[in-house]
Order: C-alpha cells, then sequence, then structure tokens
C-alpha cells in the first residue's frame, strides 16, 4: 500500500518564473528509502519541500495516508507537518541553544506556545529526547551548544530532532553534502537503521549515486524538472545515470 | 593668451582639439569653485551678523573681564549640596533603566512589524513601522518629555515614558534589521517541524538575533542615561531638576557640582555599557 501518491506535480517560485518541477508522479510504499537523484538544479530540493509545503506546489496533488496535502492550511498544515521528518543539508540547528534544546524543537508541534515560551517540554518529550540522543551516540554532548559540535555529529542531532515528532515520514535534502565521505557513509547508516528500526520510509536527495545506490531500494531520477527514472535500484545502471546526468557535462 | 598657449604642449590634429577642450573645461571649473566660496562665505557673514552680531545683548556682557568673573562664578563646587544630590542620581538611573525597559518592552510590535521578512501584511505594517521607528527618533527626548509632562504630570513617570519612546526607534531598527540579515535555514526547520509562528520566532529567529538586540539595548540604556540626567529641565524628575533649580537661585557652585555627578553616572553608564556589551558579543 503506498502512504504517499504524488500526481503530476507542477512548481515555479513566481507566476511568471520557469517551471521547476513538470508534472512529476509517483509513489513511495511504507518500507520505502527513496533516493532522488539528479543534476544540481534538477528540482530535488523542490520536490521534497513539495511534500511538507515549505514550497507551494503550482499543480497536481499529493495523497498522504489519504489526506490531501495541497489544500491544507493553517492548523492542519502544522499537523500534516509534525508526521513528517525532515533532515537539512546544512542541519538547520539552533546554534546558540543546547543539543537537547535543539532534539526537544522536534516536539514543538505537539507543544502549545505558553509551554514553548518556558520551555516546558512534556515529561515524556524530555525522556524521550534523552534516548534519541543515547541511539544517535551523542549522550555525552547534551548540554554543549549545537554549534560546539562537528558536521556529523551536528547531523546526528537533526537526526534524533526529527525522529523525536515520531514522524511516518522522513525527508532527506541532501543529508550527507556536507560532510567527508567516511562520515557520509556513517550517517547515512544510521539514518537507514533508525528509519528501519522506527518502520519510516524516507525520501532522500542525494546527488552522490554511489550512497545512493548502496543504502536506497528505490531511486527516481529527475533532469531539469522531469522524471527520468523511477524504479527499484537494481534496475539502474550506467546508460541511465549518463542520461540523467547528461546536462551536467555543461 | 599667446603667452600661454607657449607654454602648453604642442600636440597637433584632434588630440589638440581635446585637449583644448580638456584646458577650457578646467578653467570653467575653476571659476565655478570660486563662485561657491563666494556664496558660502557671504552666507557665514550674513549668518555671523544676524545672529551673533544682532541678536547679543553686548551691553549686558560688558567688559572681557565682566565676562571671565561671570565664567568664575562656576569654578567652584559646593560640597554641602552631595548629599541632596544621591537620591535624583539614583532617580535619574532609574529613570534610564525603567525607560529603556519600557522601550524594549513596545519595541516588539515595531520589530515585528519592520522586519520584512516576518511582517505580516508588508503594504500596511511594514510602513506602520517604520513610521513609529521615525516618530520615535525624529522628536527630541526634551519635547517627548514636554509632551509626557502635560500628559501624566510632573515626575518621574513623565520621563521614563519619553525615555521609552524615544529609545523605540533605535532598538526596533537595529533590531528589525539584524532580523533581516538572519539564516533562514533554522526557519525552515521549525516550520518543518510543525512549529506555529509564535515558535518559529522564539526558537528560530530570536536566538539567532538576541546577541546583537542585547548589545543594541545596552548602547541605548547608555545614551538614556544622559538623557534622563537632562529631562529633569522640563520637570520630568532626576538631576536636571536640582541642576533647574541650581541654575535658578543663580547657586553657580551648585550647578558645577550637579554637572560633576551627571559626568559621574555617565561615566559609570559607560563603564558598565563596555564590559556588558563586551560579554554579549
Amino acid at each position: 500500500m503506498s502512504i504517499l501518491e504524488v500526481r503530476n506535480l507542477s512548481a515555479r517560485y513566481s507566476s511568471s518564473g520557469p517551471e521547476i518541477l513538470k508534472g512529476i508522479s509517483f509513489d513511495v510504499e511504507a518500507d520505502d528509502f527513496f533516493a532522488i537523484i539528479g543534476p544540481s538544479g534538477a528540482g530535488k530540493s523542490t520536490l521534497i519541500r513539495c511534500i511538507n509545503r515549505l514550497v507551494e506546489p503550482c499543480a497536481g496533488t499529493i495523497q498522504f495516508y489519504g489526506r490531501d496535502v495541497t489544500t491544507l492550511s493553517g492548523r492542519r498544515l502544522r499537523h500534516l507537518r509534525r508526521d513528517i521528518g525532515m533532515i537539512f543539508q546544512e542541519f538547520n540547528l539552533i546554534d546558540r541553544m543546547s543539543v537537547m534544546d535543539n532534539v526537544l524543537s522536534g516536539r514543538l508541534g505537539y507543544t502549545g506556545s505558553v509551554r514553548t515560551l518556558f520551555r516546558a517540554f512534556a515529561r515524556d518529550d524530555v525522556q524521550r529526547a534523552l534516548e534519541m540522543l543515547h541511539r544517535v551516540g551523542l549522550e555525552d554532548h547534551v548540554d554543549k551548544r549545537a554549534d560546539e559540535l562537528s558536521g556529523g555529529q551536528r547531523q546526528r542531532v537533526g537526526i534524533a530532532r526529527a525522529l523525536m515528532q515520531g514522524p511516518k515520514l522522513m525527508l532527506l535534502d541532501e543529508p550527507t553534502s556536507a560532510l567527508d565521505p567516511k562520515i557520509s557513509r556513517e550517517v547515512m547508516a544510521l539514518i537507514k537503521n533508525m528509519a528501519q528500526e522506527f518502520g519510516v520510509p524516507c525520501l532522500c536527495n542525494i546527488h552522490d549515486v554511489q550512497l545512493a545506490m548502496e543504502f536506497c531500494n528505490k531511486i527516481i531520477g529527475l533532469q531539469d524538472g522531469v522524471k527520468m527514472f523511477d524504479g527499484p535500484t537494481a534496475q539502474m545502471d550506467q546508460s541511465k545515470l549518463d542520461e540523467i546526468y547528461a546536462m551536467e557535462v555543461l | 593668451m599667446s603667452e600661454q598657449r607657449q607654454s602648453e604642449p604642442r600636440v597637433t590634429g584632434t588630440h589638440a582639439v581635446a585637449i583644448q577642450s580638456i584646458l577650457a573645461d578646467r578653467r570653467r571649473r575653476r571659476w565655478v569653485h570660486l563662485l561657491i566660496a563666494l556664496v558660502v562665505a557671504a552666507l557665514v557673514v550674513w549668518s555671523v551678523d544676524v545672529t551673533v552680531i544682532k541678536d547679543t545683548d553686548w551691553e549686558r556682557m560688558g567688559s572681557l573681564a565682566s565676562v571671565i568673573e561671570s565664567f568664575m562664578r562656576f569654578a567652584a563646587i559646593d560640597w554641602s549640596l552631595f548629599p541632596s544630590l544621591v537620591e535624583p542620581a539614583i532617580e535619574t538611573f532609574m529613570i534610564a533603566c525603567l525607560g529603556t525597559l519600557l522601550g524594549v518592552i513596545i519595541c516588539i510590535p515595531a520589530v515585528w512589524f519592520g522586519a520584512l521578512n516576518i511582517t505580516p501584511y508588508k503594504p500596511i505594517t511594514y510602513p506602520l513601522a517604520r513610521l513609529m521607528m521615525t516618530l520615535s527618533r525624529s522628536i527630541h527626548e526634551i519635547v517627548w518629555a514636554l509632551f509626557f509632562v502635560a500628559v501624566v504630570g510632573l515626575g518621574a513617570m513623565a520621563g521614563i515614558f519619553a525615555i521609552a519612546v524615544r529609545s523605540l526607534g533605535f532598538i526596533a531598527k537595529m533590531t528589525a534589521e539584524a532580523i533581516e540579515d538572519i539564516d533562514d535555514g533554522p526557519v525552515e526547520a521549525i516550520r518543518a517541524v510543525g512549529g506555529n509562528s509564535f515558535q518559529v520566532m522564539l526558537y528560530a529567529i530570536l536566538p539567532q538575533v538576541l546577541p546583537q538586540m542585547l548589545s543594541v539595548i545596552v548602547f541605548e540604556w547608555e545614551i538614556n542615561i544622559r538623557r534622563s540626567a537632562i529631562l529633569g529641565l522640563v520637570g520630568a524628575g532626576g538631576l536636571g531638576l536640582v541642576f533647574f533649580r541650581q541654575m535658578n537661585t543663580f547657586n553657580f557652585a551648585g550647578v558645577t557640582t550637579v554637572i560633576i555627578a551627571i559626568l559621574g553616572i555617565i561615566l559609570i553608564g559607560e563603564v558598565v555599557s563596555y564590559f556588558a556589551r563586551k560579554s554579549v558579543i
């Protein structure tokens, strides 16, 4: 059963601007770890941001567990977002807050404004945050400021924050591009393990094809806003890759 | 004229024409400069004539000796006044502190409306915020104090309001500009976890601008000590009131004493401000 159905999705940043996405359709199943590959400027980030509406699509539909994502607004949009975890290329942590507060910020969707003001998170949330930090190997850095950590550690905080949401889907926007190759592999492995353990399907933008082939079971190939490939990793081969990345030679 | 030509370099053809026109330009510009200088000089002479020569009561000023004598009346310190200065000095301090605090509170809407990236409805809220900031800064604190004395009566409260309103503009402008420069990544992250706009401000925006904001507030507080020291001149409490009384009773040594006291607390404010700002940056 597919948990996410994207149909004919198009997006542009201004009404007169060029189309970034041109009629993309695909399905995500409950146990998928999808890689979205393609040259830079292909629309990978835009595609992923349409799913939690950080970017507004201009046409097409998105069904997430039967909810029509594209028509939501206000509180219902925020409730959709808290079901979708997101991990970013530049980590997007709150630098001046502690690691713990960053992880707890994953629960903001479940926390009222007054509680937020006093940072009075639910006792369960605090317990869970400590467990998550232990799981990502940061138990010794709980009270450090986020900007004191190394890149790999910062992304682990990002992973813990996303998992704090108890997400039903994870969006990964180039989660390893800011990291060196060895750390990249570790971080991808961590994300994959955690996703499997918590049973969260993932949609992962990635430009490192090698990593994509290694960690993902399905691949979408984007080129200039058009879907060029959609299928199991096993079906991807060099000639298809060459086609997807044909424009990058320029 | 012909002699001048001789001294110029001999070049022929189109190049010579170009050189001629450049030289002509330079001569013309010399005349323009001379004209501007003459106009400025005339304006200065006229201003001095109107404001200094005609507007000064020369007879009352008397001779140079009497001017020096008048000046020397200030060159004494009325030590007996010191004990009675403690309370107004503290009051001046408090007016500055409370005024700054109130200023920070009332500048919140101006900051929210005045930062382009978070303003709720740009065509209306943004100009409104800019208007608040401009109004706050373009009216002098003495004028604000006169206004609040008329509204809430004599005393420190009028001073506090005047300081608060006068502080709004600078704090709000600097903070709004800092917000316009923030990194959007954390904003995106908090929106992605399902945070509402209040949570975005508290988690993604405030931590990024807090050091700059604190620095601006401390800086403004330091300036507010200077401002509150003179607000008493119009009846809004503090050392200024004592200053005004000493002046009215022709106790010139007392005036000097109050000036020294004002200098003292300004110095304290500057030292505190220096260390406070160093610790937040």
